[in-house]
């Protein structure tokens, strides 16, 4: 089955419309969903021309795809367990948060905290992401579990923050406090980026490029190859009895 | 003129001899009267469990260190949150909710009296808000006296007369309740970093011991004829073997006061450990409550420990710095000037965890063991052991031996060896638990002359109404049921009103505060008193003038007053 | 008359030993406070009645017709910002609360633009603090890092740290060692007995070689650390384990900064490192007097310090999204109510372009700055001088402010509770 949601022209289009019910499992039975733009409670066909193809029983078989101006839905494809959502342009805030299997593919560019506290499945973001991509919520102490995150552009500030889990791979540069507070798993970066790994407690950090702003509290150990690669090797952070590896291509201290 | 007549109730009312009898209960106006008019309302109870509103005698949910809890803690506010719904606000939080999370929840557990555990006297006013904001139950703060420099100075000085002074004129300027002494000395040792071992060990500076302490306020209580004892949480909490510091500290107390308890000792749980260090660890509940058998000028509460998440907060801020060292979560701490200080950190007690294992056994070992109901009564120092919507399932667990042994079944299998609770057979009864958890909160408190935790004529009109009918349950074997019933009252009914009904809170609710102000001779007037005054000024850093918290803070004003014999 | 122990409503120390002289209805005199808090008692110049937009003229219209144009606007909005609030007494911001809670708006105050990256950093490490009295009484090392008491908070350092009187010091001016940390040389760095300059950007850097110092791993970290020498950070390291009590103030240079929150979090984390080896505490310098106030009530009553959101009918928390500049550089309201703060001096212009283009009204004494984007402003009266409430310092103590004289102006809580009950009334309709 192939959802397709268009959106509709909006009077007030700056208003972020909230939109967790879009998930391939709801549209099992039917399309009479709710959505809320700011404290309104709208029925989805009132934001967007819906149509369906075929059919399905299982959320597996179901494909969302969203068109138009996207960028300010909130909430798609959160808790996310089984199926596909294709966004054709942009999205909003929170896409995938808690996601837990599917897959989301994202052309455009994702607004921030793409995949929050996502336990399993896969996100493709083809553009770039906002700050908090793959990252935890406020006050939490762990962000994502499990699941794959695989951006081909740039990457925001606090990419991966307090990453327990799970594969975050980006293609072009990432902002500051890349993977801070890390505590697990792995966090690849092809371009450049600021403060990696700071403060982190276990799990991998990749940097393929620069990193700037080199935590003075990691301990150099060596030199590594991976993936043809020649990489620094540090061990830390020490300042937080860190035990995690950070491998960067190139660094340059704040002195 | 408003009358309500609740019909074919059956009531149990302890602190009336009242077991288990159908009858009607009349209110005119707020409070129980012996009959009502034709035109009351009439709400036909239909034979269900009828308890007078329950009262507890220690929970933590108003005020400086409660807030500071919700403030670190965005991930437990996101995990109960209600939208506004006619007569009730919006609530978020589990271990440490909204005001109003915490009025409607225990409300709707029949709850209609609480007693903040703990109030700084500098930050009351902080408590006094909350309170304003707890519209379904009428409360109390117990203050916080453990490091109070002047008092410290007046027992130094051997002065009980001088001691009970500067309590009466702090209570009265802070609207306080009762006088808790939290770690005593251990507070003010705390500000250096430090703590006091046991009740020998003497507080830097000041040079008096925590037994020094604890005698001279159990004394200087009794002069002031306070409504309660001193609540006392004892040093040493969470450490293995501190219950020879526990029983030390309970030796010390004389039977002063023939209406109540001469000391109140509150969450018996965490200071019931044996061991020597985390390895050897296990129970002490049989000493303690073997103990306080014999001294009927003790009483006791459970802080009984739930698995699951909460958060700990106490005004013990030593104690929680050891537990962040231990579980190295995040940590916060509060000293306050000249009096006292508090620490909270967010906890997990798992199942598969000897330690949690056994704490866990301990407080329903207390509760068990301690053969008068009136001498241990029902809580988890809420939020440290649980958060309160845990009583339902701890009364099901008191009432239910085969429920305990279910869930013995799931602890950590070495905690059998460490503990005597699969050994023991005891179920409390329903008479026991309507003590545990009103009768005997409010006569420990001392507010059974106030109206408060039985339903004769002339109290407060304030009645829980369970969905159970006591001999059509077996507690024993559907403790499920008994659960349920607990958890949701067929009618809360606060000052003659129906406040909640099946799990919705109906009205806003007009809470009132009780707080003591004991009449002493003007030599005792610590306000006129230029040595306490001139101290005041240097070392506080809000002026006296500034200090006492106005008549606007405090919501239908009950003010208690004392004769005191200064 | 003389008012003796008034409360300054200007800044987080919330002096409460202020005399003020009143004659006619008129302050004429101020002892004891700042020149700060001298000039907020001495204000003059207020708006004499609420005043409406009519394009391009100011019309003045009653209390009556003010509050229902306000209840209006935000009854009929889809998202409502409810901002400001540190400005004004806890009684009004509870009034707030219900409201944005009834309309379903969003709620924040201006710890968005100031200490909010504070409190993200204590909702992930928690706060080792203590109230001030504690710290003028016991603390022989106090350091300030990105703030400049002087300037901020005048009388920080003669009623608490430097030049005041402590119980437990002989001789306090001399027994107290000060520290200032910043990137450039403040009036405070020159009254400090050891000054710590830092590389613009680098507070984090040296946070986290502090901890490892102190942790006995100084041969890891490199020659200088953005800026500062090895040398002086053990140096600085062994004062901290030395001292019997230390003290941390830190101030915008550090909230604001990049990283943020990160940064305050790293100072957290060196401060509850050092508590495995001595005394030491760590506490905001918060702005507005009753910023605190306004966290503190929101908390609650919402279970959130800031940037409630309630368009769902339940408390949603993410600032970043849900604080007030992020919403309007987003355009992602619809209405705008203003209380106790004035955002137009203080906002990014992406965000006032956006305020031009909605309803906005405004509660405030004084025509300010955001006066020129509002539909609607209301004068009041001004907390700690015509009108009296409870305002929370910056280490939480609870204060409740002095009416020193008497005014016809109705106080926030009064003109927001005349509106609260016109909207239920609606609501309920
Ligand atoms: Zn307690």
């Amino acid at each position: 089955m192939k959802v397709t949601l268009a959106m509709k022209p909006a009077a007030k289009w700056f208003i972020p419309i909230e939109a967790e019910s879009i998930v391939p499992k709801n549209f099992l039975s039917g399309t009479d969903l709710r959505v809320w733009r700011g404290n309104r409670e709208l029925r989805l066909d009132e934001v967007f021309s819906v149509s369906v193809e075929g059919d399905a029983d299982r959320a597996e078989d179901v494909e969302v795809v969203l068109s138009g101006d996207t960028f300010r839905l909130k909430r798609v494809g959160e808790y996310l367990d089984a199926g596909k959502i294709t966004v054709l342009g942009g999205i909003g805030m929170h896409c995938g948060n808690f996601m837990s299997g599917g897959t989301i593919e994202i052309h455009g560019n994702a607004d921030g905290w793409l995949g929050r506290e996502m336990a399993g499945g896969t996100i493709v973001c083809r553009g770039d992401a906002a700050d908090y991509c793959a990252s935890g919520y406020r006050g939490g102490r762990k962000g994502m579990k499990g699941g794959t995150v695989e951006v081909f552009g740039r990457a925001g500030d606090f990419l991966a923050e307090s990453l327990a889990g799970g594969t975050v791979i980006v293609h072009g540069d990432a902002g500051d406090m890349t993977g801070a507070e890390m505590r697990g798993g792995t966090l690849v970066v092809h371009g450049d980026c600021s403060r990696p790994a700071a403060n982190m407690k276990d799990g991998s950090c990749y940097v393929y490029g620069t990193a700037r702003g080199m935590i003075p509290t990691f301990k150099k150990i060596g030199t590594v190859q991976h993936d043809g690669r020649t990489l620094i090797r540090f061990s830390g952070d020490l300042a937080n009895r860190g035990k995690g590896n950070l491998f960067v291509k190139g660094y340059e201290y704040l002195d | 003129m408003t009358e309500l007549l609740v019909k074919n109730a059956c009531v149990i009312d302890p602190l009336r001899g009242i077991n288990g009898e159908t009858m009607d209960i009349a209110i005119r106006d707020g409070k129980i009267v012996e009959e009502v008019s034709d035109a009351a309302e009439v709400i036909d109870a239909r034979g269900m469990l009828t308890l007078p509103g329950g009262v507890d005698s220690h929970t933590h949910i108003c005020g400086t260190k409660v807030n500071f809890g919700r403030y670190m803690s965005p991930e437990d506010m996101r995990a109960g949150r209600t939208p506004r719904r006619g007569a009730m606000h919006a609530t978020s939080g589990y271990s440490v909710p909204t005001t109003y999370g915490n009025s409607y929840r225990y409300s709707v557990m029949g709850y209609t009296t609480l007693l903040e555990g703990a109030m700084a006297p500098l930050e009351a006013r902080h408590t006094h808000e909350e309170f304003t904001y707890t519209p379904l139950q009428d409360t109390m703060a117990n203050t916080l006296f453990d490091g109070n420099w002047a008092i410290l100075e007046a027992i130094r000085d051997g002065d009980v007369k001088r001691v009970a002074a500067i309590i009466a004129w702090t209570l009265k300027a802070v609207k306080g309740f009762g006088v808790k002494l939290t770690n005593p000395g251990g507070t003010e040792a705390w500000q250096w970093g430090k703590n006091v071992s046991c009740i020998r060990d003497p507080v830097p500076y000041f040079e008096v011991t925590p037994a020094e302490i604890i005698r001279s306020i159990v004394e200087a209580n009794e002069l002031l004829h306070l409504p309660h004892s001193v609540h006392l949480h004892c040093n040493n909490l969470g450490t293995p073997g501190n219950y020879s510091c526990t029983l030390g500290s309970f030796g010390l107390i004389p039977d002063l006061n023939e209406k109540r308890q001469t000391l109140y000792a509150t969450h018996v749980q965490f200071h019931a450990y044996g061991g020597s260090e985390w390895k050897d660890f296990c129970s002490k509940s049989e000493p303690i409550a073997r103990f306080v058998d014999m001294r009927p000028q003790i009483v006791m509460d459970m802080g009984q420990v739930m698995f699951g998440r909460t958060t700990t907060m106490t005004a013990d801020g030593p104690m929680e710095f050891n537990l962040y060292r231990l579980h190295h979560e995040k940590w916060s701490n509060h000293d306050v000037e000249l009096e006292t200080g508090s620490g909270i950190i967010p906890v997990i007690y798992r199942r598969k965890n000897l330690v949690n294992s056994i704490m866990w056994a301990i407080g329903l070992e207390l509760a068990l063991l301690t053969k008068s109901p009136w001498q241990c009564l029902l809580s988890t120092d809420n939020p440290n052991g649980a958060p309160f919507v845990k009583y339902p399932e701890i009364i099901g667990l008191l009432m239910s031996k085969r429920y305990r042994d279910a869930e013995f079944a799931t602890v950590h299998p070495d905690t059998e060896s460490r503990v005597p609770l699969p050994a023991i057979e005891r179920e409390l009864d329903w008479h026991e638990i309507a003590v545990m958890t009103r009768a005997g909160a409010a006569r420990a408190l001392g507010i059974q002359d106030l109206g408060k935790g039985h339903l004769a004529p002339g109290a407060d009109a304030d009645v829980a109404i369970y969905p159970l009918k006591i001999d059509e349950v077996d507690p024993s074997a559907e403790y499920q049921k008994v659960i349920d019933a607990f958890s949701r009252t067929e009618y809360t009914i606060k000052r003659g009103r129906v406040v909640a009904r099946r799990g919705e809170c109906l009205v806003h609710g007009s809470n009132a505060t009780l707080w003591v102000a004991p009449k002493v001779s003007d030599g005792y007037d610590m306000g006129k008193d230029p040595d306490f005054i001139e101290k005041f000024d240097r070392y506080y850093t809000v002026r006296m003038s500034n200090y006492p918290v106005q008549e606007e803070y405090v919501t239908r004003n009950r003010r208690i007053e004392t004769e005191a014999e200064l | 008359m003389i008012v003796k122990d008034a409360v300054c409503p200007f800044c987080g120390c919330l002096c409460d030993d202020i005399e003020v002289e009143v004659e006619e209805g008129r302050v004429v005199a101020v002892t004891n406070a700042c020149e700060l808090g001298t000039t907020k008692f001495m204000g003059e110049k207020r708006m004499k009645n609420p005043i409406l937009r009519v394009g391009d003229e100011w019309k003045d219209i009653t209390y009556d017709e003010a509050v229902k144009y306000a209840a209006d606007m935000l009854l009929a909005a889809e998202r409502p910002l409810l901002y400001g609030w540190s400005g004004t007494h806890g009684e009004a911001q509870c009034v707030g609360v219900h409201m944005a809670e009834l309309i379903h708006g969003v709620i924040d105050n201006t710890s968005s633009v100031c200490h909010g990256p504070s409190i993200l950093a204590i909702q992930e490490v928690g706060h080792p603090g203590c109230t001030l009295g504690v710290v003028k009484n016991r603390a022989d090392l106090v350091i300030y890092w990105g703030s400049n008491p002087i300037d901020a908070h005048p009388r920080h350092l003669s009623r608490y740290t430097r030049y005041a009187e402590g119980f437990f010091l002989e001789n306090a001016f001399r027994d107290r060692k000060v520290i200032v940390v910043d990137v450039r040389k403040t009036e405070s760095a020159n009254i400090a007995d050891e000054f710590i300059k830092i590389r613009p950007g680098g507070d984090y850097a040296v946070l986290s070689a502090l901890r490892a110092i102190v942790q006995g791993k100084a041969d890891t970290i490199p020659r200088t650390v953005a800026g500062v020498t090895r040398e002086q950070l053990v140096r600085v390291a062994n004062l901290c384990k030395s001292a019997k009590f230390g003290a941390v103030y830190f101030g915008l240079g550090l909230t604001m900064t990049q990283g943020k929150y990160k940064n305050i979090r790293n100072a957290i984390e060196l401060v509850s490192e050092l508590s495995r080896h001595t005394k030491f505490t760590i506490s905001a310098m918060r702005g507005h007097y009753n910023v605190y106030g306004s966290n503190e009530v929101n908390t609650w009553m919402t279970g959130y310090p800031f940037g409630i959101d309630f368009s769902r009918g339940i408390a949603f928390y993410n600032p970043g999204e849900t604080t007030a500049v992020d919403i309007l550089a987003r355009k992602e309201c619809d209405a705008a109510l203003i209380v106790g703060s004035d955002p137009a001096a203080h906002f990014p212009r992406k965000c006032l372009e956006h305020l031009a283009e909605i309803p906005v009204v405004q509660l405030d004494p004084y025509p300010n700055a955001t006066t020129a984007f509002c539909n609607v402003q209301i004068p009041v009266a001004v907390t700690g001088i015509d009108a009296e409430g409870t305002a929370y310092r910056m280490d939480g103590v609870p204060i409740r402010t002095r009416r020193v004289l008497s005014s016809d102006y109705l106080s926030d809580e009064e003109v927001l509770a005349r509106m609260y009950a016109l909207m239920q009334e609606a609501r309920e309709r």
